[in-house]
């Protein structure tokens, strides 16, 4: 009896999950194609970003100009859709065209979601030069950014003449007087703020990290980490951890997370952040009487060569299982060609990723203008993307740096730590 | 007719349970066994090649420290709140059911206890970083009062973090547990009271006497299920600390989270589910002894 | 004896009032909030009252058709859930406070054991499955996701609360020529309305305000519910902090009402009488 039951169940499981691996194989990808017409999904946060319909309007165009072509937009929440496109990919059901961030790209390419955009490229005869950049695994384009946000250093002027500083920071040691001199902790005012919040851990890239790329350092050696006893991460962590003793950066760092940082910004809480330039609208919408503009992040003392500048990035990439590739990579180009990746800038707040592209900021706010000019100056650098497992690389960092914060371990032994923690990622554990 | 009836005993039972059994059988069983499965796999999912290796995860996440600190972590956040819960749920609910108070006034404070419960985590984790922000309402209020001079950063401070967390948990999850004990309050016959009075009973003698053990069973049930609820709380944990700061409130829900959605290590996220699942079995184990023992 | 009762009345209400502020005034806050405009919510020192409250972030979330769709599809996830884990949960109670079988206790243990496997495991499997079953991106895929979810908790406590109602019961209607299933609807359903009530508003809670799944499960916003609308309004880079909190409060006052309604029935002995008879 017992025995008979258990064996049902063994068969009623087996079943299943062979249901499951056929589902997973033969799943025509999300698309359909019925009377000759494609039906694209293109699955992205960005709709929910841009001005309402947009996007949509953009892929209206789209359509018109290639009869037969469908698009479906599938908008979620920007912090769920790499939830929904790591589970997508897993059951073999990604959408055809996929909006991708640079940090998650390895992984995908690992378990084999993604499709070669070189070899699309190719067949469709697109030439890639036109493009700012790309990430790369192996010497073949997986994602291409669309639109980059990037990341300088927002002051808050009246904040700054308040305290009796007339020009803004231009090096590290300048930056940590300013803050000094701005924080008044019985008015709630302090020089900075650094989300150190774990869930997303983007603070050790958008604020940490920034400072070593600023001053021309890097983390990264022939595509290996090197951290450990690295001088230029050394000095900027002592710079950070300096400030941080001074108690002149925004209390509750370690749990505190991006939008909480912009907040504290418009509302004259925090003379100095580091930020998104796809923040200024919103800081205008919220705070029309705040004082600020942008200047380059402050470089080591004495360094005088080019400044890295934090970018993050609208990527999109097109899905291995998808059954109209061809079509999917229409839609790519479509996005990146020079007038409609200008177009799409403008409606980001953000800079094309197609050289080309000729956006027209004219109507955009005078910071914006003004952190265009700096950008072109600069060179735009992410050391995460196209990095395995990114989003974990950054949370360990993150929780040795709070370490060394919080309890007292030594920054020497931090680097050491980091480095341990991040090579079984690399293969080199 | 004798054994027609015991077929018929033996079958129909089973015919009341069929759809439960269908339901959990194909939506649950199979996707917790193929996660037990993947325990026993090198990475699944990432890897096409994926291969048998034994209890090899297993040893590996039972050998990693911070397992050790979010199992420790999720021990003291799970006791904490089904203990605040189920005193602070018997209290609302003793209140709540007080003949002091009039019918009107009773139904007025149901609404505003059960309140808490009807937000979705998300807004509740919004809501609480905000109140609990060191320039929030709450710090405002105690530097006002003159409880504190510094504002405290409740979520961000090592020593502070857990009973933020602990606070919210409470806050979000005790109405279910109040709701309960007023409905099986509610339940118990008025003539055990009025005899009780007769006797001239004290009202502590009257709740110690007659309420609680009235009550046993629903508390021993509620409060297994408490147990098991929290120790896989996410939302909450997620959306306000991440498991932070370092790994203070780390639980074994955001280590697997962590390892599943972060590390892409989907073999050892399963391995570190099936632990929470076994010890979770056991508590149920328990469970169910003690309520045998209880007929 | 009178001033004693007095004071024992005082007691009581300041305790009622002191939990009603721990309870309540989170609440008022996040009302507060979503009249306020997105800046003056992180003001400093912060206001109960600003001087330029308003209605927008109820009015954008009316005029938007997409977002009141949001709603619409909660409530049939959530009622249907209801009615499905109430019919499922009475039958399976019922057979297991009423017979004695084989595997009854090992049952019982697997039904409380298997809830409490961390959801977020089961995620990438039970997300294949359904799309193995073609239930991907249906109202189906939410209401069976939820019933399994419910029902453990639903059985549970439908069966200890059947076990409170004499056998005699069901035997004295089944005497009368009625058969053991319309025994249970007719007689044993009826006197356990308000175990039945609680069990009701806790699965529409979790149906109503469960995320995780509700995201992976369903891609276009037409299928989409509430808690993922609320999530919508996190972008990237901007919170509408005001709206968030106007639609998780708009979606509560419906559930608020409801509980209004249907608290009476906790209120009386419906049980008592039950068992005594």
């Amino acid at each position: 009896m017992h025995t008979k039951k258990i064996a049902g169940l063994a068969a009623a499981v087996a079943l299943a999950t062979m249901l499951t691996a056929c589902g997973t194989a033969t799943q025509p990808g999300a698309t359909s194609s019925s009377g000759g017409t494609v039906t694209l999904e293109f699955v992205q946060w960005w709709e929910p970003e841009l001005p309402s319909g947009a996007l949509r309007s953009l892929m209206d165009q789209f359509e018109s100009e290639n009869p037969g072509i469908k698009v479906d937009l599938l908008s979620g929440p920007y912090a769920d859709t790499q939830q929904q496109v790591v589970a997508g990919a897993a059951a073999g059901t990604l959408s055809d065209v996929v909006g991708l961030d640079g940090a998650w790209v390895s992984d995908l390419v690992k378990q084999g979601a993604l499709a070669n955009l070189s070899d699309l490229m190719t067949q469709a005869g697109f030439d890639p030069s036109q493009l700012g950049s790309t990430v790369d695994i192996n010497g073949s384009t997986y994602m291409i950014p669309t639109v980059n946000f990037v990341y300088p250093m927002f002051v808050n002027n009246d904040l700054l003449s308040a305290a009796g500083i007339t020009t803004p920071p231009s090096t590290r040691t300048e930056f940590a007087a300013d803050a000094k001199q701005v924080t008044n902790a019985s008015n709630n005012v302090y020089g900075w703020v650094l989300p150190l919040g774990l869930d997303t851990a983007n603070g050790i890239q958008n604020d940490v990290m920034s400072w070593v790329w600023a001053s021309g350092g890097s983390m990264m050696k022939n595509g290996q980490p090197n951290i450990a006893g690295n001088a230029d991460i050394m000095s900027a962590l002592q710079f950070i951890q300096q400030m941080y003793n001074d108690q002149v950066i925004v209390p509750g760092a370690l749990s505190l997370q991006e939008q909480d940082k912009v907040n504290n910004f418009t509302n004259g809480r925090v003379a100095m952040m580091i930020d998104s330039l796809a923040h200024i609208t919103m800081i205008r919408q919220a705070n029309p009487n705040l004082n600020f503009s942008v200047i380059p992040i402050p470089a080591a003392d004495g360094y005088t060569g080019t400044r890295g500048i934090p970018y993050a990035s609208w990527g999109i990439g097109v899905s291995q299982n998808s059954q109209h590739p061809a079509e999917a990579w229409k839609l790519v180009q479509f996005l990146m060609n020079a007038q409609n990746n200008a177009k799409l800038a403008e409606l980001a707040n953000a800079f094309p990723n197609n050289k080309q592209a000729q956006p027209d900021y004219s109507t955009a706010d005078p910071v914006f203008q003004e952190a265009y000019q700096l950008y072109q100056q600069q060179t735009p650098i992410n050391e995460f993307q196209g990095l395995p497992t990114a989003t974990a690389l950054m949370q360990s960092f993150d929780t040795e740096f709070q370490k060394a914060l919080d309890q007292g371990q030594s920054l020497d032994q931090t680097l050491t730590n980091i480095q341990a923690a991040w090579a079984p990622s690399f293969g080199t554990s | 007719m004798s054994t027609k009836r015991r077929l018929l005993d033996r079958v129909t039972p089973v015919a009341y349970l069929s759809p439960t059994l269908l339901l959990m059988c194909i939506l649950m069983l199979v996707p917790i066994v193929l996660v037990i499965g993947y325990s026993f796999m090198s990475n699944v999912i990432m890897t096409k090649e994926s291969v048998f290796v034994g209890v090899a995860n297993y040893f590996k996440v039972l050998k990693d420290p911070v397992f050790h600190e979010a199992l420790w972590n999720t021990f003291v956040f799970t006791v904490g709140s089904v203990a605040i819960h189920m005193v602070l749920g018997m209290v609302f609910a003793l209140l709540l059911n007080s003949k002091m108070i009039s019918t009107f006034t009773r139904a007025f404070f149901r609404v505003i206890y059960v309140l808490p419960w009807v937000f979705t985590a998300a807004i509740i984790a919004i809501l609480w970083r905000l109140i609990l922000d060191p320039s929030g309402v709450l710090n405002y209020l105690l530097r006002q009062v003159g409880l504190i001079h510094q504002p405290i950063a409740w979520l961000g401070t090592t020593q502070t973090a857990m009973l933020a967390l602990l606070l919210i948990n409470v806050w979000a999850g005790y109405p279910f547990y109040m709701i309960s004990m007023l409905a099986t309050m509610q339940g118990i016959p008025d003539e055990l009271y009025e005899a009780a009075m007769v006797d001239g009973a004290s009202p502590w003698q009257q709740f110690w006497n007659i309420t609680l053990p009235q009550m046993r069973p629903i508390l021993l049930s509620l409060g297994t299920l408490d147990l098991i609820w929290t120790m896989q709380q996410f939302p909450l944990i997620w959306m306000t600390t991440g498991g932070g700061p370092i790994h203070s409130t780390e639980m074994l829900s955001t280590y697997t989270y962590k390892l599943a959605f972060n590390q892409y290590q989907f073999s050892m996220a399963s391995t570190s589910g099936v632990v929470v699942l076994i010890i979770s079995a056991a508590l149920a184990v328990v469970y169910a002894r003690t309520q045998r023992a209880g007929d | 004896m009178k001033p004693k009762k007095l004071a024992q009345k005082t007691g009581v209400m300041i305790a009622l009032i002191a939990g009603a502020c721990f309870a309540g005034l989170p609440v008022v806050w996040m009302v507060s909030s979503s009249f306020k405009p997105n800046t003056q919510i992180f003001a400093y020192p912060p206001h109960l009252f600003e001087s330029d409250m308003s209605w927008t972030a109820y009015a954008a979330i009316f005029t938007d058709p997409e977002k009141v769709r949001f709603f619409l599809n909660s409530y049939l996830v959530a009622l249907s859930v209801t009615a499905g884990t109430l019919f499922v949960g009475i039958m399976g109670a019922y057979a297991f406070s009423r017979w004695e079988f084989r595997g009854k206790r090992v049952l019982n243990t697997l039904i409380i054991s298997v809830q409490a496997i961390p959801p977020i495991t089961l995620l990438i499997p039970y997300f294949g499955l359904i799309v193995a079953l073609g239930l991907y991106n249906t109202y189906w895929a939410l209401i069976l996701t939820y019933m399994v979810f419910t029902l453990p908790y639903a059985i549970l406590m439908l069966t200890g609360y059947f076990n409170t109602i004499p056998r005699a019961l069901d035997e004295a209607v089944m005497i009368d020529g009625a058969n053991r299933f319309k025994a249970l609807w007719q007689v044993i359903v009826p006197v356990s309305i308000p175990g039945l009530v609680s069990v009701a508003i806790y699965t529409f809670m979790q149906a109503w305000n469960e995320f995780l799944f509700a995201l992976t499960l369903t891609k276009t916003n037409n299928m989409r519910t509430v808690p993922i609308g609320i999530q919508l309004l996190m972008g990237q880079h901007n919170y509408e902090w005001n709206q968030m909190m106007a639609m998780s409060i708009l979606g509560c006052l419906p559930v608020l009402i409801l509980f209004l309604f249907f608290q009476r029935y906790f209120i009386g002995g419906m049980t008592a009488g039950a068992v005594k008879n």
